[in-house]
Order: structure tokens, then sequence, then C-alpha cells
């Protein structure tokens, strides 16, 4: 996984955080998520699908939930070639990374619509 | 760092949730439409089911408008789900009284989907929403019209056959 991360020095980081990391790649137009163990490539509809998805899950639910079931997710996102299959530790985990990058976006978003705006 | 999310569509996902809203509550205004229609239709007041029909179908094509525009902007839209349509009155006053309702509750919602274009500067969405702000104006103009009609013509006598026949004739010249 390293490996490939060294190759690829026209990714920029988006957000990093303890647990993972996305990276931006601007001549592919997708996002790259380095999560649970792999790096994942999303376009833009997969990566807002996988945000709706994880941002569904009731974790509070899920820790109240006291039955016997393994406390393990499944994410698997509709048209997307990728699928997780997280525990609850993964699961906020993986929200706070998306939380943080989604904040990212927005702001460089903003910036742009600033430097245009000021031309 | 390139501005994906600006590339791949034109609103921000704030305004495309806000505007899949819509398209429910203009869904859920044509269903409504439908059940008066019915009702009027079943009570005897064919000029008002007439009316209602027509309204129905109008929502109709509102929500398709709003469906398209998200598509065109490169959202994705969501066809709603309608529940809880009520489908019996106990007048026909009533009916009109939900009517007026019913179209007060969408022309606040368009402006509150206004405002937030304009916090976000979405201006292309402001001039979008413009066309509806105009037909809003239209449809509660009719719907104020027609219930004034029980003040004026009053429902004595054969004072619902009068109205019924007067709401046929709603038009708006603005
Ligand atoms: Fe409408
Ligand atoms: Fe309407």
């Amino acid at each position: 996984m390293i490996t490939t991360l060294t190759q690829t020095n026209q990714w920029t980081d988006v957000f990093k955080t303890s647990k993972g990391a996305i990276y931006q790649c601007d001549e592919e137009r997708c996002w790259y998520v380095d999560f649970a163990g792999k790096v994942a490539k999303f376009d833009y509809r997969c990566l807002l699908k996988l945000r709706k998805s994880v941002y569904h899950i009731n974790i509070e639910q899920a820790l109240l939930n006291t039955t016997k079931d393994p406390d393990v997710e499944i994410i698997f996102i509709c048209a997307c070639d990728h699928c997780y299959v997280l525990t609850l530790v993964q699961i906020i985990a993986l929200k706070e990374l998306l939380e943080g990058t989604f904040v990212m976006l927005e702001l460089n978003h903003i910036l742009h619509d600033k430097l245009v705006i000021g031309q | 760092m390139k501005d994906l999310l600006r590339i791949k569509s034109l609103i921000s996902t704030e305004i495309e949730s806000l505007l899949n809203q819509q398209v429910k509550k203009e869904a859920y205004s044509s269903s409504v439409y439908l059940s008066m229609a019915s009702w009027c239709n079943r009570n005897g007041y064919d000029f008002s089911s007439d009316y209602f029909f027509k309204q129905a179908e109008e929502e109709r094509l509102h929500q398709l408008k709003f469906y398209k525009y998200i598509l065109d902007m490169g959202g994705n839209s969501i066809s709603p789900e309608i529940t809880g349509i009520k489908q019996e009155y106990n007048s026909f006053r009533e009916v009109f009284e939900e009517a007026l309702d019913q179209e007060i509750s969408v022309t606040n919602a368009i402006k509150n989907i206004y405002a937030r274009c304009l916090k976000e500067q979405d201006f292309v969405t402001v001039e979008f929403l413009n066309w509806f702000l105009k037909e809003q104006r239209e449809e509660e103009y009719k719907a104020r019209r027609a219930l004034e009609l029980f003040e004026v013509i009053g429902e004595e006598g054969t004072g619902r056959w009068q109205i019924d026949k007067h709401v046929g004739e709603i038009k708006y010249n603005g």
C-alpha cells in the first residue's frame, strides 16, 4: 500500500486522520480512500454514495444493541466496485474521515469561488 | 487542487436536497388535488372536480420541472414516495380551505429555497425559482378567490351549486 502512495505524486492530501486518509487526483478527477487496509478509487458519484451510506448508519443504536450479532456493518455501494466490512469503531473512524474530507472539499470550493469572483 | 465538486455539479448538496424535497412537495400537492377532484366529483361538484383535475396536472408538471432541473445541473433526482393522502372531506368548503393551505405551504417552501440560494450566491437556481414564485402568485390568487366565493355567494339554498359553477371560471390575469 505504501508503495502505491509514493508512486503517485499528483495526489493531493484532502484529509488525514490516524486511521486513514483521502487523496484527490486532479488528473483522474477522482479520490483515493486509504482506509481499512486498502486504497480504493472513488469518483464523484461513488464518494457521495459512500458518504450517504456511512452517515446513515445509526451508531448510537448499534452501540446500545445488546444482541449477540457481531458488531460489523457491511457497506456496499451500488454501482461502485468497493465494499467495506467494518466494525463499529472503524465506522466511527471512517465517518470522521469523510466529515473532514467534505469540509475540506467545501473549503476548496469556497476558495475557487472567491478566486473566480475576485478576477 | 481542482474543485471537483463544482466540476460535477452546478448546485450544492444542500440545494440539491432542498430541491428534492420540493419535488416531493409538488408530487404531494398533485396527489392531494387528485383526491379533491374525486371527492368533488362524488359529491356532484363537477366544475370544481375539473378544476382540481387541472390543478393536479399542473402540480405534476411542477414536479417534473424541479426533477429535470436537478438532473440538468448534475445532481441526483429522487423519485418521491407519497403517502398519507386524505380521501374524505367534511364539507365542500373544507376542500377549498385545504387547497389554499397547501398553496401557502408550497410558497413558503420555495421562499426557503430562495433564501438558501441567496446565501450561497447560487444565482442560477434563483433565476430558475423566479418562474415558480410567479406561478405561486397565480396559485394563491386562484385558491383565495375560490374560497371567497363562499362568502360572496353564501352556502344557503342553491349557493353551493352557484359556487361550483363559478369555480370553473376563476382566471388570473396578473
Ligand atoms: Fe406547484
Ligand atoms: Fe400549486
